[in-house]
């Protein structure tokens, strides 16, 4: 259905991702609410503020998160915005190699969240490098925070999922490599940072939780995480 | 006019610790009145919140904290907790190894400014609080001080509802550092007798230069 529409001249957004020209704007949703969501909801409104949104594809199933669900029904019930539900329940794992690979993580995050829509780009070489560290989480609202990281840093949880085409799979969003230091991310007020918590005490890892960008402290701790695993003082 | 002597800086947020590295003399003063007159010192090497360019090589917080501790505490596990006047961090030590160690980084609850800010502001002797006061659950600063200001419109006297309060924030220390039974505690709040007896388990405080011993240590041993 995607495909007809962009031959048809439609233009596609990603709604998680920052619009160009268009901030967000802080006002359909409570205060403590996921700034991904916040994020979305704002780029909805901007959109059909300026005439330009014909549809939104909304994914509600166990590959997003109850947050969009709602927010899709409440959508659906109050306004005349056109919302198709969407889930995707794709078993049939497409690979990781971006995940895996020695490319800077933040590259390596772009060129995941990037390849909802377009494929890798030609020429792009993805050699898979031992793990010297883990990020796991879903892609960040403030992608700053992973330049923090050496570019040996492997993606696992949700974000991987999301390259493999698999974002319902609950057991490999649990994954990590044991034994390599992780540092467990999650959005401030997402389910997911149940997960994240735990999953950090289960292996010895970092929990780290970000509303938007990243605080000072935050920054500290990532640091210091990572100097006293790898001694790891930064790309300086 | 002869140049300054080289100091050692821990700049938090509402205190700067300084170390003259030549006379070995130790000071405190204001954070803000420290940045106003940055210019009149020679920093050689720091750590903190408030301080970013020209101040010497900078030494990560819990780098710090976890050298400064090992310096002052001899047992080869134990866990330190610095409480500054806006978060809290901890560093856990198992065989004079870095083991753990967390930062809270959001929930002003643990902010020391609010502890040292109600304790002046109900001018209330630590001895005179009361040991049992029921613990207030202190889910972040803002809505700790409701309940407190709740509890005395509701007829508790003061000294029960701070006692509550710092019991609340306490708690939520001991959670975060996992509740072990001996705890060191770092930074300003060590000299509130009323907060480090408001801990449930051993608290021993190491004052207010933890963190410069730690930029001592890392100094001298890389002389940087
Ligand atoms: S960060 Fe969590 S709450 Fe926010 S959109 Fe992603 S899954 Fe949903």
């Amino acid at each position: 259905m995607m495909q007809e529409r962009i031959e048809n001249g439609a233009l596609i957004f990603d709604l998680d991702e920052p619009l160009a020209d268009r901030p967000v704007k802080d006002i359909y949703l409570p205060n403590a609410y996921c700034s991904i969501l916040k994020r979305v909801v704002s780029n909805i409104f901007s959109l059909r503020e300026d005439g330009g949104l014909d549809l939104v594809i909304a994914t509600v199933g166990k590959c997003k998160c109850d947050g969009m669900r709602n927010i899709a029904s409440w959508l659906e019930r109050t306004t005349d915005i056109p919302i198709l539900k969407v889930e995707n329940d794709n078993a049939k794992g497409a690979g990781f190699p971006i995940s895996r690979s020695g490319l800077p993580l933040l590259k390596k995050m772009e060129l995941i969240v990037n390849s909802v829509f377009a494929p890798l780009p030609d020429g792009l070489t993805l050699e898979e490098c031992a793990p010297k560290c883990g990020f796991w989480g879903v892609p960040p609202y403030d992608f700053g925070i992973l330049e923090l990281f050496p570019d040996e840093t492997h993606i696992f949880g949700w974000t991987r999922c999301m390259e493999n085409k698999t974002p319902a799979d609950i057991e490999m969003e649990c994954e990590v490599a044991s034994g390599v230091p992780t540092v467990f991310f999650t959005q401030s007020f997402c389910q997911k940072s149940a997960f994240a918590y735990n999953l950090a005490r289960e292996h010895g890892g970092l929990y780290v939780e970000v509303d938007k960008a990243m605080s000072h402290s935050t920054r500290a701790k990532i640091e210091a995480f990572l100097e006293f695993n790898l001694g790891w003082r930064g790309k300086r | 006019m002869s140049a300054p002597s080289p100091i050692l800086l821990d700049c938090g947020t509402g205190y700067a610790k300084i170390f003259n590295l030549e006379d070995s003399t130790r000071a405190i003063v204001p954070s803000r009145r420290f940045i106003k007159s940055v210019s009149e010192y020679r920093i050689a090497a720091s750590t903190g919140h408030n301080i970013a360019s020209g101040s010497g090589e900078r030494v990560n917080e819990l780098v710090a904290l976890a050298e400064g501790a090992l310096a002052m505490v001899e047992e080869p596990d134990f866990t330190v907790l610095d409480c500054g006047a806006r978060d809290v961090k901890y560093v856990q030590i198992r065989n004079r190894r870095v083991a753990g160690m967390d930062w809270n980084t959001e929930c002003g609850a643990f902010a020391g400014q609010v502890v040292e800010l109600l304790t002046r502001y109900f001018d209330i002797e630590p001895e005179n609080l009361p040991s049992d006061a029921p613990r207030i659950p202190v889910v972040c600063g803002v809505l700790g001080m409701t309940s407190m200001f709740d509890m005395i419109s509701q007829g508790k006297s003061h000294e029960e509802a701070l006692a509550g309060f710092l019991r609340g924030v306490a708690f939520n220390c001991e959670t975060l550092v996992g509740r072990p039974d001996r705890l060191y505690l770092s930074g300003g709040l060590c000299d509130n007798k009323a907060f480090v007896s408001a801990f449930t388990r051993e608290t021993i405080p190491l004052g207010r230069f933890v963190l410069i011993e730690g930029l001592r240590k890392i100094y001298s041993e890389n002389n940087i």
